[in-house]
């Protein structure tokens, strides 16, 4: 039986491919995930490991004491060590004669423990300086250069340090450590104990004792005389390891031993190999359905059921080990490429590859097992093929549609169920109920597939009729076999589901975001206090900030006069009748009676005191926490606008005028924070002096955006399986109907009308499955963002029309594109050849 | 030329060695109400071993059900079947399925090889099925006799239907079964390529002692074995021993057919 199953594969290996390539993506998917942490974990031992290649021993300090120098004076003391390293680090200030800046100093280490690669130049003797590439480089610094250095901390200005600092002279250029706690920063080398001087306060931090062994030195011996000459010193809690366990023992503090992304990856690919799973499964429906007389011929010269399963399971077999083994291959290959880019970029040139064994084997082996799982129900169906079979003349193959009675009735129930309870989630806004309800909800969904899909697709497919007969003959044609229509619609829906729930989700949560923000924030952006000299905003800052693009208003906020807000006084802002616009919340409104308070003020009248005298409003709450107290400009001159008191005076920073700034709706966040750099330079602040619901927003916006850029991504190979289920399961379709093609043709159907007939039925199910996903996805992506946000804002559903449309053209444009090659073999056959084949 | 009564089966000893297969009061109804068909009705029929047996009747008289229910391949509502000495009446799915295997060989009208697999492969799959051993000789003998021998590493494709049929004669006489059971086997073949299979049939059960009972509507075809069958309407109605063609229509027009 066996060899039925072999000559199968064999024969038919085309009509396998599609199947392949579904296990093959899900299988690439699943082990480079899980390549993701090792390789993480290899380049940062990579990096890590470089600070001690050249070392036997590493010593580093436990908890309860500090290394210092009466432990380098130990272990230099201590019988079989030879050369020792105490490696120490500092943080310094450093200057050049224009610029400065804050970087890292650490001494070098004696001859053999050596871990610079040099450059250029020598390495630093004492009262001499190296320093990495990059820093040189962007510096300006070469060998024979002098440069300042400091302790960090003071002030780092040129001047002060070409006055306060060390000078040296640069010896070589060396390349930049790999060391975590060195890197992304200027780094000093210096030789002797200059390290001692310079690291300021408190002396340096001696990160390491690293240690040779002396000639013939036993590590296991030297390394237990260390630990107890350390012990006997008082560092009974330090640690003595050779290079490699050191190594291991940082990378582990570093991973913390989970890994987050992959769990997060793993989810991904758990979507992946469920969608293949679906194509697997169709397709071998399929491929039984048109065996059929082939399975009855054999049952009839005496194969046994048992024998028929295993042959078709063989069949799956066979297909699952080659496409895993591809797909793992093709893993490899990717993250091979990944890392080879990585190393060829000077700050990941430690990146490194790793294969482990586990990513392999697991890869492996879910492949096969899923293809091979996949294909029991399928193979389950071949034994039922009664022997007569093969005796009634060549009839359509029919797929059963018998067994689903029970599927159907568990469906509907799961489908009430979780709905349910999706919707007890979003009511009491909790993402824990709503989580499981919308997850069984999907599923039961996706059992109970036939009652709906096929009833769809015959009524979109309606919309064909106008097509003439080949539009007719495609809409019936789609749902000819209602079962694995919905089987291939129900793999696409899968990925677009998730997708558009992501869309709207995302697009509903960044609405609910911005209502919040509305509240939070007052305004888009202020600009508050005083500028980098010390001066308060005047007038000329709106004209400034009006001559950025982007900017829709800008109006300068001034003191209105005081008021005791609970006992604390408060200054009172003056707003014009136009700058009323440039609130967030567009209903509130100031008149000559009433003043303006943040939310939960408590106050039913507030007094409000300017330069003539004073004067009670009726306070009106506004939505914002942070809004200041304010009044009409009206008001304000009732009661006299006071003059801005001297810097001295306690009313000074209560009084100082801010900047308030409305930008143009449609700006991006990149453009914004943009916007916010240059704004701070034109008005000479500091940027975070710069805040706002527009900076929070955009901030929000960046997170969300990237999220999901990189969610829909990682589904996308969910949808690429699907799609390639789409095409598999029409040009299958096809090559049942040679036939009946034949006969079309033969009646007068011309090439361009059949080819459009099989267009038409791939876009319709693609349509439909696609259709059906953005619905569905839009509705779990608003109950899931009300579930999640429900408690700390209000949610109101808010439909990203244009990213569901383009999700719904991809569908409909990939469906075309799954059925060029089918549609090709139909077209190519001539009416007689296709008549004769039985 | 002798033409015997109906009455004369009903003295047929089922279950004795010498018969390949018999039934006994064997009755087969399709569908309920007014679909219902007497498919076969009281049938009591004895084929003896060694001889080449045709069953012949009009569209609808019971023959293609007879050699379903004697081959195992369908169940009868009443009655019982013996193959070779064995009864099947009653046997489970897996036990029909072994005496497929080992006791019955099958020629159909079309479509008698798996397409995927060799000639060769083709003839020894129900060995391979039963995880036996075939017999080389045994083998060489009957593919020389069947004129398959340059022709066994062919696929089903690249062979004539004269060649494809010769290829399921092959493996049905392989496993030396009880009986070998022929659906119209030459049904789809012209008239030269028909006769030429016919021949080797009839060939294979006076060379090799082969049992062949063989269902047909072509006179022609059955004018090669040794005794005609006749059904109507679900009912043997009479037999002809070492027929000629003319006899056959003869009996056939009596029939009404």
């Amino acid at each position: 039986m066996l060899q039925v199953a072999l000559a199968q594969v064999r024969q038919h290996a085309r009509r396998f491919i599609a199947v392949g390539l579904a296990v093959m993506m899900a299988v690439g998917f699943l082990t480079a995930t899980l390549m993701v942490n090792a390789s993480t974990e290899a380049s940062l031992g990579n990096s890590i490991g470089a600070g001690f290649r050249n070392a036997d021993l590493v010593v580093t300090e436990g908890p309860e004491a500090p290394l210092d120098s009466p432990a380098v004076d130990a272990v230099k003391s201590t019988d079989g060590v030879g050369a020792v390293y105490a490696q120490e680090m500092g943080w310094i200030a450093f200057g050049t004669s224009t610029e400065s800046g804050y970087g890292a100093l650490q001494n070098t280490a004696p001859a053999g423990l050596d871990n610079l690669e040099l450059l250029s130049g020598k390495l630093p003797g004492d009262g001499e300086v190296a320093l990495d590439a990059g820093t040189a480089e962007k510096r300006g610094l070469a060998a024979g250069d002098t440069i300042e250095l400091a302790p960090a901390g003071g002030l780092v200005a040129a001047e002060d340090l070409a006055a306060a600092g060390t000078g040296l002279t640069v010896s070589g250029i060396v390349k930049a450590s790999k060391d975590p706690f060195m890197m992304g920063q200027p780094q000093f080398f210096t030789g002797g104990e200059l390290v001692q001087h310079l690291a300021g306060e408190g002396g340096p931090q001696l990160r390491s004792i690293q240690l040779d062994l002396a000639a013939g030195g036993d590590a296991t011996a030297v390394k237990s005389a260390l630990a107890g000459a350390l012990a006997d010193a008082g560092f009974a809690d330090a640690t003595v390891n050779t290079a490699e366990e050191q190594t291991k023992a940082v990378v582990a503090s570093f991973t913390g031993g989970t890994d987050q992304l992959t769990v997060v990856l793993l989810a991904f690919a758990l979507v992946a190999l469920l969608v293949s799973a679906l194509v697997v499964a169709n397709t071998f429906s399929v491929l039984i359905a048109q065996r059929t007389r082939e399975l009855a011929l054999l049952r009839c010269i005496g194969a046994d059921r048992k024998q028929i399963r295993n042959s078709v399971l063989a069949e799956a077999l066979l297909v699952g080990v080659g496409a895993s083994i591809v797909g793992v291959l093709g893993a490899v290959g990717l993250m091979a490429g990944i890392v080879a880019v990585l190393q060829a970029q000077p700050d990941t040139e430690f990146a490194a590859l790793a294969v482990p064994p586990v990513a392999v084997a697991v890869g492996l082996v879910v492949g096969i097992l899923l293809t091979v799982l996949a294909a029991l129900a399928p193979a389950r169906a071949a034994t039922r093929v009664a022997p007569l079979a093969a005796l009634r003349p060549a009839d359509e193959a029919r797929a059963g549609n018998a067994k689903g009675k029970v599927r159907l009735a568990v469906g509907v129930a799961l489908t009430v169920g979780g709905a349910v309870v999706l919707a007890l989630g979003a009511v009491s806004a909790n993402l824990l109920i709503a989580l499981p309800g919308g997850m069984l909800s999907f599923i039961g969904l996706l059992l109970c597939a036939t009652l709906f899909v096929p009833p769809l697709v015959t009524a979109v497919g309606a919309l064909a009729k106008p097509a003439g007969v080949p539009g007719k003959l495609a809409a019936v044609n789609a749902v000819r076999n209602p079962g694995r229509t919905s089987a291939t619609a129900t793999a696409l829906l899968i990925g677009v589901t998730l997708v558009a729930m992501m869309m709207t989700g995302a697009q509903t949560s960044r609405t609910a975001f911005d209502g919040q923000l509305g509240a939070e924030y007052p305004v888009d952006l202020s600009v508050g206090d005083l500028t980098l000299e010390g001066q308060p905003l005047d007038v000329s800052a709106a004209a400034t900030a009006m001559n950025y693009d982007g900017i829709a208003a800008a109006g300068l906020i001034t003191n209105g006069g005081h008021a005791e807000v609970h006992g604390a006084r408060t200054g009172v802002y003056q707003l014009a009748p136009e700058q009323l616009d440039l609130l967030q919340d567009k209903t509130l409104v100031l008149d000559g009676n009433t003043v303006l308070m943040p939310q939960g003020s408590e106050l039913k009248t507030l007094t409000v005191t300017g330069s003539k005298g004073s004067k009670e409003l009726t306070v009106v709450e506004a939505d914002s926490r942070t809004l200041p107290p304010l009044i009409s400009s009206a008001v304000a001159a009732e009661i006299g606008v006071p003059k801005l008191p001297a810097a001295e005076s306690e009313d000074y920073y209560t009084s100082l005028p801010q900047l308030w700034v409305s930008v143009d709706r449609d700006l991006d966040a990149w453009a914004l924070l943009d916007l916010r750099s240059q704004l701070a330079a034109g008005l000479d602040v500091n940027e975070y002096q710069i805040s706002g619901a527009a900076v929070e927003r955009a901030a929000f916006n960046q997170v969300i955006d990237v999220l999901l850029l990189v969610v829909t991504g990682l589904l996308a190979v969910a949808v690429l399986i699907a799609l390639v289920g789409v095409a598999n399961t029409l040009s299958l379709s096809v090559l049942e109907r040679t036939q009946e093609s034949s006969l079309l043709r033969a009646l007068g159907l011309t090439k361009s009308q059949l080819r459009g007939m099989l267009a038409l039925e791939a876009v319709l199910i693609a349509g439909v499955a696609a259709l059906i996903g953005a619905v569905l996805g839009a509705v779990y992506g608003w109950l899931g963002a009300q579930s999640a946000l429900g408690a700390f804002a209000a949610v109101v559903p808010d439909v990203p029309w244009l990213q569901l449309l383009a999700v719904l053209a991809v569908a409909v444009v990939a469906g075309l594109l799954a059925s060029v090659m089918p549609a090709r073999r139909a077209a190519r056959l001539s009416p007689v050849e296709g008549l004769a084949t039985v | 030329m002798t033409t015997k009564t109906e009455q004369s089966l009903v003295g047929a000893a089922p279950g004795r060695a010498a018969s390949a297969a018999a039934t006994r009061g064997l009755n087969k109804i399709y569908g309920t109400g007014d679909t219902r068909v007497h498919a076969l009705k009281n049938v009591d029929a004895n084929f003896d071993a060694g001889k080449f047996t045709a069953i012949m009747g009009p569209s609808g008289s019971g023959k293609s059900t007879l050699m379903h229910c004697l081959a195992g391949l369908d169940t009868a509502d009443s009655g019982n079947i013996w193959i070779g000495g064995t009864e099947i009446t009653g046997l489970n799915d897996s036990q029909l399925t072994k005496l497929r295997r080992e006791r019955v060989g099958f020629v159909f009208q079309a479509f008698n090889l798996v397409p995927t697999l060799t000639a060769e492969q083709n003839i020894t799959l129900p060995i391979s099925l039963a995880n036996g051993t075939v017999d080389k000789e045994w083998f060489g003998y009957v593919t020389k006799t069947l004129g398959l021998t340059d022709r066994l590493a062919h696929r089903p494709h690249e062979l004539s239907g004269g060649q494809q049929q010769r290829v399921a004669v092959a493996r049905a006489l392989l496993t030396r079964p009880d009986v070998v059971f022929g659906d119209e086997p030459t049904g789809n073949l012209d008239s030269k390529v028909g006769a030429e299979v016919l021949s080797l049939l009839r060939r294979s059960c006076q060379e090799m002692g082969q049992s062949i009972i063989m269902v047909t509507h072509d006179p022609v075809a059955a004018s090669y074995a040794d005794r005609v069958v006749l059904m109507n309407d679900g009912a043997l109605v009479g037999e002809l021993d070492r027929p000629d063609t003319d006899t056959i229509l003869a009996s056939l027009a009596k029939l009404g057919a």
